[in-house]
């Protein structure tokens, strides 16, 4: 039986099925408590090692109902099919970066570009190895983009982000898996800032408050194996994290400045233009 | 088969069983069904699950990163018929923050959420009474 729970565990594990083990709080009596003590957290949450990161839809939600940013400004379009670095990790990083590209491709409805998106995602996840993963989602990308089906397009998106996720995971390259995540990541933001940045608002500065995901990727990037810390590109990305962890507000309900918000933009925009090869 | 039947058995069907997970994916099962009413209201599940086995009276917190602009639902499942399991959101300061719950019924747990702050929450899932030594449960969550 300890042995089935081992294999579930290690299964889900790989399933980018985010491990739970967390903490353990006191139980709750019938009653719910109005209020818990977070604050014995902090020692218990040293085998917190996972947090949930968020799909990118989650955020381009929220974005859309903010207004109606101009997304084509954003869109960096590149008529050139991606060229795929010689790197391993630059083409993780590279991944979720053009992975991110496609939501806003989408959001910009252009469909020519998400076609495009969807080709070039195929040809950096075989780079990976793990092309198999991706082809049907591939195909209902650029399926979905003639359609002009953009929910379905944002769904594939994100089905693609964690099927070539797992499948890094599942061929024991875990670091690999965070770099596609923390490319995503970047690129995000730097979509986010540009766009909160041209019409400031405060809630739209919010949603850059992100530091338990800060800090998880600072953890994963600390704990890249040696071969991958030594790529001048993941060492630029940890100190890019680290440069903007503090701008992003340390306490929950910290307002975040446009000021911070054009800080963050320019961190970002520098680390995508050391991901995206400059033929690309 | 109407669009919310098939998204919610494709969403089922990309994070299909196999055979080793039957336990978590029964529990799957039952998360989803309470998802269904939901789904047909607007949000997305997101096709990931979280899951496991705890004992009776014993949680798990699990930090979780929401955004203000989105409102959330959290699914918890268990098959275990006999099983009294719960969810609670708090925000970092450890005020509940879930403005809805799902009735309490065999099988389920459910808690909405609609963020006044944009940053990180903990789930507390538990295992509240069971006749088993540990309990079988997951959990999935929507948006919209």
């Amino acid at each position: 039986m300890a042995a089935l729970w081992r294999s579930i565990a290690d299964s889900m594990r790989t399933l980018l099925i985010a491990t739970l083990a967390f903490a353990s709080v006191p139980t709750f009596a019938a009653e719910v408590p109005q209020k818990i003590d977070v604050s014995s957290f902090p020692k218990q949450a040293k085998v917190i090692d996972d947090v949930v990161v968020p799909v990118p839809s989650e955020v381009f939600n929220v974005l859309d109902k903010l207004g109606r940013p101009n997304w084509e400004d954003v869109l960096r379009s590149d008529k050139n099919p991606v060229k795929v670095p010689a790197d391993q990790a630059h083409i993780a990083l590279l991944l979720g970066t053009v992975i991110s590209e496609g939501f806003i491709a989408v959001e910009a409805e252009n469909s020519q570009e998400v076609k495009k998106i969807g080709g070039d995602v195929q040809k950096l996840a075989k780079a990976l190895g793990v092309e198999k993963q991706v082809v049907q989602h591939a195909k209902a990308i650029i399926a979905g983009a003639d359609k002009k089906d953009w929910n379905g397009v944002r769904r594939e998106l994100d089905n693609t982000l964690r099927d070539v996720k797992e499948a890094m995971t599942e061929l024991s390259n875990d670091a690999l898996s965070q770099l596609i995540s923390i490319g995503g990541w970047v690129r995000g933001t730097e979509a986010l800032t540009e766009v909160v940045g041209k019409t400031f608002s405060k809630d739209g500065a919010e949603l850059l408050h992100q530091p338990i995901l800060l800090d998880y990727f600072e953890r994963k990037l600390s704990a890249m194996p040696a071969k991958l810390k030594r790529s001048e590109l993941v060492t630029d990305v940890q100190k890019g994290v680290l440069e903007i962890r503090p701008l992003v507000g340390l306490e929950d309900g910290t307002q975040i400045s446009d000021k911070s918000v054009r800080e963050v933009n320019e961190v970002t925009k520098r680390l995508i233009k050391s991901i995206i090869p400059k033929s690309n | 088969m109407n669009r919310f039947a098939t998204t919610l058995l494709a969403a089922f069907a990309l994070i299909a069983p196999s055979h080793a997970y039957s336990s978590i994916d029964d529990a799957l099962s039952f998360a989803l069904e309470a998802a269904a009413p939901h789904v047909k209201q607007g949000f997305t599940v997101r096709e990931d699950y979280w899951g496991g086995d705890l004992p009776v009276k014993t949680t798990k917190a699990i930090v979780h990163q929401l955004f203000k602009g989105n409102e959330y639902w959290f699914w918890m499942g268990t098959d275990e018929k006999g099983a009294k399991i719960s969810i609670h959101v708090y925000d970092s300061e450890g005020n509940l923050a879930e403005v809805e719950t799902l009735p309490s019924k065999p099988h389920f747990a459910g808690a909405r959420v609609v963020p006044k702050k944009t940053g990180s929450y903990y789930l507390i899932v538990e295992i509240e009474k069971s006749p088993q030594e540990r309990t079988t449960w997951a959990l999935a969550y929507g948006f919209r």
